[in-house]
């Protein structure tokens, strides 16, 4: 059953994936991005990590997807723009896609996974509940993470409005 | 866990660097006088400075040293070495600021909130013990500088600064996020304790995860730093950038870098140096030879800099490289001087410049020495120390890590690294040639600032001072180190 | 340690350091002149008891000071003197004010500035002759580059700038190898001994492993022959010298030069004795092309100044073949040559910038029969160019001949070689002599001229009794270098006797 699972979301991520890179228009692409962010959600689902999955439909297929469609409609790129790119661009691009496969490829077919496993095992997470465990960490081991995140945003916010306000 | 087991005084001195930034915020709404808001800036500095050097040497030993928010980061002498770096670079940028903003019509609060914020995150790169802080903090430090390089927004090459950096620091990131979960994936953790613990369990065994984790990690911190080859945005992100937020990063975030990578190799993965030492090496000697020849063809000033900024990269690079605690006091030292000299040339290049004219040009400089002696004396300080004459602070810090490389057997390291300064010394001359052995081709003598004069002659200060009394500075170094190298 | 019981090295490197500073606040261009001229012939004053209170007999370094400065690191605050470099010093201490008083009327521009480096210059040339700890000599080594490189770049001549930065970059890529050599000696000692120091007297107990003699050898002796300069790194002193103003030429000419000499005293052979001995024929041979080369290109030359320049080449080649020549006699007279070339070569500088400064020319072809018009100023250039091409009686002569004896004593056809090139010095400088001084004074620019002024006899009389004073008296000098010298050639002797180096 989860092997099933796992197989279809996997082939249909890969696809949408795919779509995302051949589409020729934006916004075909924007919708291929967001169904493989949902099916990626399910493979998370799937490693019984509900939290994130639940977080991956919000934030980014939500969110982010969202914005992205927006700025399409805004900037309304009715037509491609002329494709001089320089043909060895192209060819050097594949072989970076390759090559990162084969690292890849490698690294999960040959490297071992030694890590030691920490208090948090799948039995653990599965008696006090994935979302409750993932608080807990968070506000005590990783409060300064957490807190870090929010000057991160604040960050961003700033530099938001210095750039994109009309008048400071 | 208990709120006394976070440890926070011990992470004071970045809290209050963030609560400043927040009050600047805040009062940009109520005062019309934004020079205010650099003062405050300044009062932040200085308290998060004294701060530090409370927790130094603090009777409360609680707070030295030890572990705070469950080890995510330590306030122990390295990192207090470096906040100091990390303050003066900011106050001297400041200082430089103020007129500056005004000449380029810039002048907003949010441009002093930034650049404390993006101190913030330099100094938690300092004290950060865990790969998610390193990462939080560089993202923190990142982000600001790219709003930063961009603040000029009525000119288009401060926004290709700010798109360029933004767009090859993203990429940076990306590298360096992958190699942080693959040394996760490794190790279980990404603490840098528990992976030094993991790490002695396994002995010599290393997997091929940790192996390319590490070089992700490498590849990332060296677009942070500018190591060739992963530099090409430099020079364009300098120049483009304002002349005070060049001074800023230039120093700053490379100093950042550096700070993160020493600890990550020095202390978490110090057997893995030896996998990767060669490549750092063969990255040492691209940067300072590339560096130095690049500059050799400039005539714009700021942008000879930029490369020039690209070269002492490669240098500090050597003390790292050589691993041991002469080097990396060396780095500290180093990245002191670093920020006297080179915050001080970027002042000088503010000051010659002009509304409506930045005189960038080696053209610009021309007969300064008669024009503004004064100015051109220090010019002349921060050129003659970015060269690494003696008696001036470049000259130690270059001394210090060359001979660490000797002591950690790397002499071909040490003669390229002294073969390179002969090059620098070569175009760091040209502009004292300008400034004193050519006709002036205008006259005019602007008045400088007061505050921009406060920041060149406190830069002064610090560029000869470090040279004649290089000694309680480097002890301070050699103390800071000792953590590191588990004393 | 100190005979007395004062820091009088101290004083006399930086009086002139705080004179500068004083200068800094000065505004009258006449005072400060003044003043430096002041405190430059107060420290030559202040360097005199250094003479006098020098103890003969002993080899040990006298008026020593040592001061920790970077502890960890094994880098002190050492200075002392012994008879190698206590004529040295004082040469510097004589000829700064010299210089300074040269400058009187020739520099109009900028003289704040001017001074402050002659000042500057003083500082850090005395450093290098009383520094006994590497790093400390490393750091004065280095700062002579500063002072020298704006004194040719401002107020130098028309290709001033090429000339200043040719002569920084060619010194400091010479001793920029020197410092990583400095590193690795400092380490294998420290390795070896466990205590690791800078220190020169410390390292000189250290015998370096014959394999690394020969790589530290060339290090050091590659900075060192650029300064000297030996053939064939000798091409950025005819540029440099042509285009200093006369005093930075004196300078040049009568300190600069002799840090490398002294270099390879101070450094080269004790620390190196077995890679010194195994390098004598190629450095020796070096010399005496040098010697030769000097010489030849000198006579074709038309400018005085770079015929002088020149002239220095050749000059300084028998020093340095009087170093190799590893012997008591050899090595004294280099020394005492080095002397002589500052005072004659230095009081040459200064007569052809007296006549530049009138004529606003170099080219001999402009002048002739000058003896008529200005007859005290040919009674000094006479006596000048006589010292330098060796006449007995005059300094010149000491210095040349103790140089051959000693080399004659290493290897006869060395000295033989090298003894043509004291007859082609003859030949050029008294052609020289000839074309300018005698003669139709057939230009009519040359009839205006005016005879030296009060001041200018006083630049140059002291130098004339120095001239007078070695070649009548030269056992004033060779008394005080005589133990020094004897005990360093004793010790390396003993030292290269346990073997020769592996190349």
């Amino acid at each position: 059953m989860e092997l099933a699972l796992f197989v279809v979301l996997a082939v249909i991520a890969v696809i949408a994936a795919a779509g995302v890179v051949l589409s020729k228009k934006a916004a075909t692409g924007a919708l291929f991005l967001l169904l493989n962010f949902c099916t990626l959600a399910g493979l998370y689902i799937l490693l019984n990590a509900q939290f994130i999955a639940v977080a991956q439909v919000i934030i980014y297929a939500g969110a982010i997807v969202v914005l992205f469609l927006f700025v399409l409609m805004l900037l309304s790129p009715g037509k491609e723009e002329s494709q001089d790119r320089k043909p060895y661009i192209r060819v050097f691009a594949v072989f970076l896609a390759v090559l990162m496969l084969g690292e890849v490829g490698y690294v999960a077919f040959t490297g071992v996974l030694s890590g030691t496993p920490g208090q948090y095992t799948p039995e653990k997470i599965a008696e006090v509940g994935n979302v409750q465990a993932i608080g807990q960490v968070l506000f005590t081991d990783f409060l300064l993470p957490f807190e870090l995140a929010s000057v991160l945003l604040l960050v961003g916010i700033v530099g938001a409005v210095v750039l994109a306000k009309r008048e400071l | 866990m208990n709120i006394s087991s976070l440890n926070l005084t011990a992470i004071a001195p970045q809290i209050i660097i963030i609560i400043t930034a927040l009050v600047v915020l805040l009062a940009e709404l109520f005062t019309g006088r934004k020079s205010l808001l650099a003062y405050l800036s300044l009062l932040g500095i200085i308290v998060a400075a004294i701060a530090s050097w409370y927790i130094w040497n603090g009777t409360e030993q609680r707070l030295f040293a030890v572990p705070m928010f469950q080890t995510m980061a330590v306030a122990d002498g390295y990192s207090l070495f470096l906040n100091l770096v990390f303050l003066v670079t900011a106050a001297l940028s400041v200082l430089a600021s103020i007129n500056y903003l005004v000449r380029e019509r810039i002048n907003h609060g949010e441009y002093y909130a930034l650049l404390l914020l993006a101190t913030g995150g330099m100094m938690l790169m300092g004290s950060a013990t865990d790969l998610m802080t390193v990462f939080l903090a560089l993202e923190i430090l990142s982000i600001s500088l790219y709003v930063l390089a961009g603040f000029n927004r009525a000119d288009l090459k401060s926004g290709e600064s700010a798109l360029k950096y933004f767009l090859l620091g993203a990429f940076a990131s990306g590298f360096l996020l992958y190699g942080i979960a693959l040394i996760y994936g490794a190790t279980g953790t990404t603490n840098l304790a528990a992976i030094v613990d993991f790490l002695k369990g396994t002995g010599p065994m290393r997997g091929t995860y940790l192996f390319i984790g590490l070089g992700l990690l490498l590849v990332g911190f060296s677009f942070k730093i500018a190591l060739v080859p992963f530099h090409m945005w430099t020079p364009d992100v300098y120049e483009g950038a304002p002349t005070s937020v060049t001074a800023f990063m230039s120093v700053g975030a490379k100093a950042a870098g550096f700070a993160a990578l020493g600890r990550l190799l020095l202390y978490a993965f110090p057997t893995l140096l030896g996998d990767w030492v060669w490549a750092l090496a063969v990255l040492s000697v691209l940067t300072m030879t590339l560096g130095n020849l690049t500059a050799l063809a400039q005539t714009n000033v700021k942008r000879m800099l930029a490369y020039s900024s690209i070269a002492h990269a490669g240098y500090i690079l050597i003390g790292l490289i050589a691993a041991n605690e002469a080097g990396m006091a060396g780095v500290l030292f180093y990245l002191l001087a670093y920020a006297f000299m080179n915050v001080g040339a970027f002042a000088v290049v503010i000051a010659v410049g002009r509304e409506g004219e930045p005189n960038l040009e080696l053209s610009d400089y021309a007969g300064l020495g008669s024009r503004q002696p004064l100015l051109a004396a220090a010019m002349a300080v921060f050129m003659f120390s970015l060269a690494g004459v003696p008696p001036l602070a470049g000259f130690f810090g270059k001394l210090y890590i060359f001979s660490a490389a000797v002591q950690a057997g790397f002499v071909a390291l040490a003669i390229i690294g002294v073969l390179n300064s002969v090059v620098s010394a070569f175009f760091y001359l040209r502009v004292i040639v300008y400034m004193y052995m050519q006709k002036p081709i205008v006259e005019a003598r602007p008045v400088l600032a007061p505050p921009l004069a406060l920041a060149i002659a406190l830069a002064v200060l610090g560029t000869i001072g470090l040279g004649l009394l290089p000694t309680p500075f480097l002890t301070l170094a050699q103390q800071s180190i000792a953590m590191l190298f588990g004393a | 340690m100190n005979q007395l019981g004062f820091p009088l090295l101290s004083l006399i490197i930086f009086l002139p350091l705080c004179g500068a500073v004083v200068t800094l606040f000065l505004r009258k261009e006449a005072v400060i002149k003044w003043w430096a001229l002041i405190v430059t012939v107060a420290n030559f004053f202040l360097s005199l008891p250094l003479y006098f209170y020098f103890q003969s007999g002993t080899a040990e370094m006298q008026f020593v000071e040592r001061i920790p400065w970077m502890l960890s690191l094994g880098v002190s605050y050492h200075l002392g003197i012994d008879g190698i470099s206590l004529f040295l010093v004082l040469l510097t201490t004589f000829l700064i004010p010299v210089a300074v008083l040269s400058s009187w009327t020739y520099i109009t521009e900028k003289v704040k500035e001017y001074m402050i480096l002659m000042l500057l210059m003083e500082t850090s040339m005395v450093g290098v002759f009383a520094a006994l700890d590497l790093i400390l000599f490393y750091v004065f080594w280095e700062a002579t580059l500063i002072p020298m490189y704006f004194l040719i770049g401002i107020w130098g001549g028309e290709r001033r700038i090429y000339a200043a930065v040719k002569f920084f970059l060619y010194t400091l890529a010479g001793s920029a190898l020197m410092l990583v050599a400095i590193f690795v000696l400092y380490f294998m000692n420290a390795q070896a001994t466990g205590r690791p120091t800078f220190d020169l007297l410390e390292l000189q107990k250290f015998s370096v492993p014959l394999a690394a003699q020969t790589w530290l050898f060339l290090a050091f002796a590659l900075g060192f022959a650029i300064k000297v300069p030996l053939f064939p790194f000798h091409t950025w002193l005819p540029d440099a010298h042509v285009e200093a103003p006369t005093a930075g030429s004196v300078i040049l000419a009568g300190v600069l030069l002799k840090m490398g000499a002294y270099g390879f005293i101070r450094f080269c052979l004790p620390l190196f004795p077995a890679a010194f001995a195994y390098f004598v024929p190629l450095m020796s041979i070096l010399a005496i092309i040098g010697i030769i080369y000097g010489s030849l290109v000198a006579f074709s030359q038309s400018d005085v100044k770079s015929l002088v320049a020149y002239s220095s080449v050749a000059h300084l080649g028998f020093v340095v073949l009087g170093i190799f020549a590893l012997n008591a006699q050899g090595l004294s007279g280099g020394i005492l040559q080095m002397v002589n070339h500052g005072l004659s070569t230095g009081a040459l500088f200064l007569l052809v910038g007296m006549l530049y400064e009138r004529r606003h020319t170099r080219l001999i072809d402009e002048f002739g029969g000058l003896w008529k018009q200005l007859p005290l100023f040919g009674i000094f250039l006479l006596i000048v160019t006589l010292s330098s091409i060796g006449l007995p009686g005059l300094n010149g002569f000491i210095g040349e001949f103790t140089i051959l004896v000693g080399t004659f004593q290493a290897n006869w056809i060395y000295a033989a070689l090298a003894a043509t090139g004291i007859v082609l010095g003859a030949w050029y400088m008294l052609t020289m002599l000839r074309r300018v001084m005698h003669g139709p004074l057939d230009k009519p620019a040359n009839r205006q001229l005016q005879d030296l002024s009060a001041r200018e006899i006083v630049v140059l009389v002291p130098v004339v009794i120095f001239i007078f004073l070695i070649g009548l008296f030269p056992n004033l000098f060779f008394g005080k270098m005589e133990s020094s010298v004897d005990t360093l050639l004793s010790q390396t002797r003993a030292t290269i006797s346990m073997g020769e180096p592996n190349p």
